[in-house]
């Protein structure tokens, strides 16, 4: 059953009380709140996600709570809380959605070890993944949305999980996460794009989640093979670049954009390797989106 | 002076085109060399070395002739290595 399944009402009654077991990828999070907001974005953003009801293991016990303090009277806040301890500093609660979705990546990005994580956007086409690791800012969350707009699968817009067992790359289809002008840019790039409320003033300045495109969370279990390391840059006015980029370069790259290289020791350094041997690898610069799709999709995989 | 690698299994290499990538297992540090660098360090995995021999060696691999200012550049070389913590000096 998707959420879709339930009403609002008894997805805010589930949330409220047993909490729900939700499937993104290979990870079931166990949920539980009882704010609102919360509910309204899961209902709208998650409602083509499998929930599990024979419940019991869960990857991660998470719940966003209001800290029961006289400040809840006239600022309100949000706590998320990770098996029942609070993990972040309180935030504004009308912050809660996007405080899940951080909270969620936090919850990967600190724990799924059997994979190599990298901070970075995932497509797919043609059972071929571009890898777009970079830092904030650079337009990657763009990029990334505007090409599962146009047909590529999502397998992150976050986080590339590169299992550490065969090098595959694992999909963890979640909502896009959009900055500021890239709110805007992709909504007119695709008007019937699925969108989240916008919150203003977050440490990210005003954020929106784009919904993953239906298609993508059916294969959430079909892995793909790594084709393409891609460093995108956003620069206005820029000329649409593709430029080769040696191997050796974008394996220190991709390792400064890595959450647990360093913690995985030799089995870090090997998997990334594998990584980079079997990709091709460049540096992106673009300010046009079609101009940026037209290149992703001249793209010729590596040679078996 | 003799040199040698930190540990004989401790370094982890790649090379991609002219470049290497090698892991020391034992810091965790990453580090990307050069061809000249590079060869440096698998000849001292291979023997421990002093910086002469090792200019022996190097003269071939970046196609140049054995001489005064290729010893010192393998001294410096080895200098580098050493502070990156890869190598260290050897009694033998």
């Amino acid at each position: 059953m998707n959420i879709s399944a339930l009403t609002l009402p008894e997805l805010g009654f589930r949330l409220k009380t047993a909490g729900i077991f939700l499937q993104t990828g290979s990870f079931v999070t166990h949920l539980r709140t009882s704010i609102a907001s919360v509910a309204e974005g899961i209902g709208l953003l998650y409602a083509d996600y499998p929930l599990v009801e024979q419940a019991g293991f869960a990857d991660f016990h998470v719940s966003l709570a209001c800290p029961r303090t006289l400040r809840r009277w006239f600022k309100p806040q949000v706590l998320f809380l990770f098996d029942g301890r609070p993990t972040f500093k309180p935030l504004p609660l009308d912050q809660a959605f996007p405080m899940l979705e951080w909270g969620l990546n936090w919850c990967v990005s600190s724990h799924a070890n059997r994979y190599l994580i990298i901070h970075a956007a995932v497509v797919e086409k043609g059972g071929h993944a571009a890898i777009l690791p970079a830092p904030p800012g650079s337009g990657k969350s763009t990029l990334c949305a505007a090409l599962v707009c146009r047909g590529w699968r999502l397998l992150s817009d976050e986080l590339a999980l590169v299992r550490v067992s065969d090098g595959r790359i694992i999909p963890l289809p979640r909502p896009i996460s959009l900055k500021n002008e890239s709110i805007d840019i992709i909504r007119h790039y695709e008007p019937d794009a699925v969108f989240g409320r916008k919150v203003s003033d977050t440490m990210k300045g005003t954020v929106a989640h784009m919904r993953a495109p239906a298609e993508s969370i059916v294969q959430a279990m079909e892995t793909a093979r790594p084709a393409w390391v891609i460093f995108p840059r956003y620069q206005a006015g820029a000329a649409t670049r593709l430029e080769a980029l040696p191997r050796s370069r974008a394996f220190m790259r991709v390792a400064d954009n890595a959450f647990n290289y360093s913690l995985l020791g030799v089995r870090g350094f090997e998997t990334l390797a594998g990584l980079i041997d079997a990709s091709l690898c460049y540096d992106f610069s673009y300010s046009v989106l079609d101009e940026a799709i037209e290149k992703f999709a001249a793209l010729k995989p590596p040679a078996p | 002076m003799m040199w040698r690698v930190i540990s004989a299994h401790a370094l982890h290499f790649r090379s991609w085109d002219d470049e290497f990538v090698v892991y020391n297992s034992l810091s965790g540090d990453t580090h990307l060399l050069g061809a000249a660098a590079a060869h440096v360090l698998s000849e001292l995995q291979r023997t421990p070395a002093e910086a002469v021999t090792l200019a022996g060696s190097l003269a071939p691999v970046l196609q140049t002739s054995f001489d005064e200012e290729l010893v010192l550049e393998t001294e410096r070389l080895l200098a580098e290595l050493d502070r990156l913590a890869l190598i260290e000096r050897s009694r033998f």
